[in-house]
């Protein structure tokens, strides 16, 4: 008994002592993850026999017979009690610190990551490449370490990758990070905002693609390319630009959170303050910059201004006119 | 001795604790069904793959905030600090009354006054539409009646408070003669523990909201980034206290499974003194466990791993008292009442809360499973059907003792069963669209997963029943159920030692107590 105890505490003592990080190298942050679930899952699977098992059988077994009867007068065993504190609290420590070898991994980021900034606002993401494009509501990343600067615009959001077992907030006026191992090119992984941000929130998602190092850079140089070109439609603007706007006004004519933008030019709208217009340029641009200045009526005053440059919100108008 | 007075005006006017402890139950319960009813409401969107027609991504949104606020701030805390608190305190200890009876009646008028300020918050425009914990910036940059959260909280915190520095003012002071520390019962040293959080924790939680309510509308920036604040903030105090505020909840109620699991086994408690010091262990270690709503928050590395260490270590001393339970049902004699079946049943839920609280709580698994349905899975397992289930035994329990009446077993075993097995099932499938990483609090569920969450609505409809039953048999055995006898359980406890319902001032002679709670079974002429 002795014995056994002294051996246990001295695997602890090694097992806390072991630097993490020579375990974290070369890790994927997702097997990491598997293996340290199943570990968990075996543990609770057998603390809950262990619970309910013989709690059925007490109660079959020690079913009152008669009236009177009264339970055998036991206040309690020292033994037993501390057999029952000292157990779970290795069980409980061992799994703490192969949690803490995980998390380890999850925040040493590898000297070769390739780095993205994304802002969170409500409601998308915005990636902003180093090779200065940037894209909304997709991410493209080539194959390997990938680190995501994050940081948000205007309420706290939160950037969730399931598919990489990994998350981080998104906070105002300061940076967060992740990284994760972008592998098998070709896949296409969701991404959640999972803080509440408002009416929105379930409609703020985003598309991860991992492509090869090669396909990436086709990508990289053919994007440089058209943003750079003074010759850009104003049209193919548009359609990146409106991609920040869709989580509240649908384009297909179905009622979110905002009105839709389906046949939205020229509409009879009627406003919060009684009043009828048809929707025109310039009430366009207004609610871009002032959203607050003449709402729909029937709709949640919610919308935050967004600062676009002329050109960009010429680029929606135009858009916004095709949409029908 | 004084003679009680009657009529309507005297509820009014009452200081008596166990009148203050019906009235609590009674606006508890209405809380208590506001909040299931709002669990209809949502559960029943999510029958509907992308959301259905009678909601929006708004109004889900309301409806999940007050769901939230009613059930923890204005139904749990309340039922097992105002209602059990309240009424046990003083019939166990051997007092005729709370230490000071005139703040009782000011706690319990605060909190109607609080309930009342958070229903007109669903009601008036400008709905609180921002989860229960009133995150800035969200609750100060949107349109919503932040003032109404605050206020509702202030008023609510001044409630507690007096309450708590009533009821350990009582029990450090009123014991009866021969009421030794060590012959409390468990129900009273785990009200003892929840009032201390409470005078501990709620004026973090008081100064948070009010920071909040000087941001949104005077103008500072405690929690504005631009401005030099941080949002952070806010959530580092509001979880100082709202963590805690789960033991709050949970040590009245592991008080509460102790007197019925030993009365139904007719068996000592298993292990007292362990018992005891698990319950004053996680009243100090329930404040050092906070930082797990902060694990994916940009904390920093070193504080989230030192508050894992807090966190699942709190899974000890819950251990130790579970298996003191099995160990109290081992070679009892086991009645399965509707009480009984209740605290066993809090016992199946709980477990499944507990072990899937340690994944929550383990750092490695939470940055996959951090605000997805996983969470909501687990608390809804370990605090929200487990408790509930718990509270609901409790005043099946007691109910003869401070009404005069017996509930219908019938009717309350038919409402247990339901429960069960609606509670058991409800909430399960969210666990696999948590390991999945699908965020809590959408309104339109990723369509994949919406035939999981269609099974949970239909067991949770069942669950919901079940509760619904048993506030009916409340309601209809206060009126028309058998008249109770003094102690109908045949319990050692004080409080079954005295007429039922309790007469006015409990005790005609204030007892001399010469024996722990739990002496069943008891050999003749052993001493204690």
């Amino acid at each position: 008994m002795r014995k056994s105890s002294l051996f246990f505490a001295a695997i602890l003592i090694m097992a806390a002592l072991m630097p993490a990080s020579a375990f974290a190298k070369m890790t994927n942050p997702v097997d990491a993850w598997n293996r340290h679930f199943d570990t968990w899952l075996v543990v609770a699977v057998v603390v809950w026999l262990v619970v309910t098992v013989p709690m059925l059988y007490f109660l079959v077994k020690y079913r009152r017979s008669s009236r009177d009867e009264d339970g055998v007068y036991i206040k309690g065993n020292t033994g037993l009690e501390i057999l029952w504190t000292a157990v779970p609290t290795i069980i409980i420590a061992l799994l703490g610190v192969q949690s803490w070898r995980v998390f380890n991994t999850y925040r040493e980021v590898p000297q070769d990551a390739y780095e993205v900034r994304v802002d969170g606002f409500r409601y998308g993401f915005e990636m902003i490449y180093p090779e200065g494009i940037k894209t909304i509501n997709e991410l493209r990343v080539p194959v390997g370490p990938v680190k995501l600067s994050l940081s948000s615009r205007d309420v706290i959001h939160d950037f969730a990758l399931p598919g990489f077992r990994i998350r981080e907030d998104m906070l105002p006026g300061r940076f967060t990070y992740l990284w994760f191992y972008a592998d098998k090119p070709g896949e296409i992984r969701h991404v959640y905002c999972a803080e509440l941000c408002g009416p929105g929130h379930s409609l703020m998602q985003a598309k991860l693609i991992v492509m090869k190092k090669e396909d990436f850079n086709a990508w990289v140089a053919s994007k440089k390319g058209v943003e750079g070109s003074a010759s850009l439609s104003q049209d193919i603007r548009g359609k990146e630009l409106i991609k920040q706007c869709t989580g509240c006004h649908s384009l297909t004519g179905e009622r979110i959170t905002g009105p839709t933008f389906n046949g939205l030019f020229g509409r009879e709208t009627l406003l919060a303050d009684g009043t009828k217009i048809a929707v025109d340029e310039a009430y366009i641009k207004e609610s871009i910059r002032s959203p607050k200045a003449r709402i729909v009526d029937g709709y949640p005053p919610t919308m935050p201004p967004f600062n676009l440059s002329d050109k960009e919100v010429d680029a929606i108008v135009a858009y916004l006119k095709e949409i029908k | 001795m004084r003679e009680q007075p009657s009529g309507l005006k005297t509820w009014i006017f009452t200081t008596d604790h166990k009148k203050i402890a019906v009235l609590y139950l009674i606006t508890a319960c209405v809380f208590f069904f506001v909040g299931l009813l709002l669990a209809t409401v949502m559960r029943t969107d999510q029958l509907f793959p992308a959301g259905s027609k009678f909601l929006n991504g708004e109004l889900y949104n309301v409806v999940f905030t007050i769901h939230g606020a009613a059930m923890v701030l204005f139904w749990m805390i309340p039922v097992l600090l105002g209602f059990f608190g309240n009424l046990l305190i003083p019939l166990m200890i051997g007092a005729r009354d709370v230490a000071f009876p005139r703040l009782n009646a000011l706690s319990f008028w605060f909190y109607l006054g609080a309930g009342i300020i958070a229903v007109l918050g669903l009601l008036l425009p400008g709905r609180l539409d921002f989860g229960w914990t009133g995150y800035p910036p969200l609750s100060v940059i949107t349109n919503t009646n932040t003032a109404l959260y605050v206020f509702a909280v202030h008023l609510l915190g001044a409630s507690s408070i007096a309450g708590s520095v009533n009821l350990i003012t009582t029990i450090v002071t009123m014991r009866a003669p021969g009421m030794t520390w060590g012959r409390l019962n468990l129900a009273v040293w785990g009200i003892m523990g929840a009032s201390i959080i409470q005078i501990i924790g709620i004026p973090v939680l008081a100064a948070a909201v009010t920071l909040l309510l000087f941001d949104k509308y005077l103008g500072t920036h405690f929690y504005d980034a631009s401005m030099g604040g941080s949002a952070l903030l806010y959530q580092n105090l509001f979880w100082f206290y709202a963590h805690p505020a789960v033991y709050v909840v949970a040590l009245p109620v592991f008080g509460i499974v102790s007197e019925i699991i030993s009365t139904f086994s007719r068996k000592p408690i298993f292990g007292y003194i362990s018992m005891v010091i698990a319950i004053m262990v996680i009243t100090v270690l329930g404040f050092e466990v906070w930082i797990h709503h902060l694990y994916v928050a940009g904390t920093a590395n070193w504080a989230r791993v030192l508050f894992m260490w807090g966190t699942i270590l709190i899974g000890v001393p819950t251990g130790i008292k579970v298996f003191n339970w099995l160990a109290t049902l081992h070679k009892g004699s086991i009645e399965f009442s509707t009480p009984m079946l209740h605290a066993l049943g809090f016992i199946s839920l709980f477990t499944i809360g507990g072990v899937t609280g340690i994944a929550n709580g383990l750092l490695g698994i939470d940055i996959q499973v951090h605000d997805t349905h996983w969470v909501v899975a687990h608390f809804h397992y370990v605090l929200a059907l487990s408790m509930s289930m718990l509270a609901i035994g409790g005043i099946y329990f007691w109910f003869p003792k401070f009404t005069g009446r017996m509930c219908s077993e019938r009717l309350g075993k038919i409402a247990f069963w339901l429960t069960i097995i609606g509670a058991l099932v409800a909430f399960a499938p969210q666990f696999y669209l948590g390991v999945k990483g699908v965020p809590r609090r959408y309104w339109i569920i990723p369509a994949e997963y919406a035939g999981y969450m269609r099974i949970g609505s239909i067991f949770s409809y069942i669950a919901i029943t079940g509760f619904l039953l048993s506030l009916i048999n409340f309601l209809y055995s206060a009126i028309n159920g058998e008249r109770a006898p003094s102690n109908p359980w045949n319990s050692k406890s004080l409080e079954w030692q005295i007429p039922s319902p309790a007469p006015f001032y409990n005790f005609d002679k204030i007892p001399v107590i010469t024996e722990g709670p739990y002496e069943y079974g008891k050999p003749q002429g052993k001493e204690s």
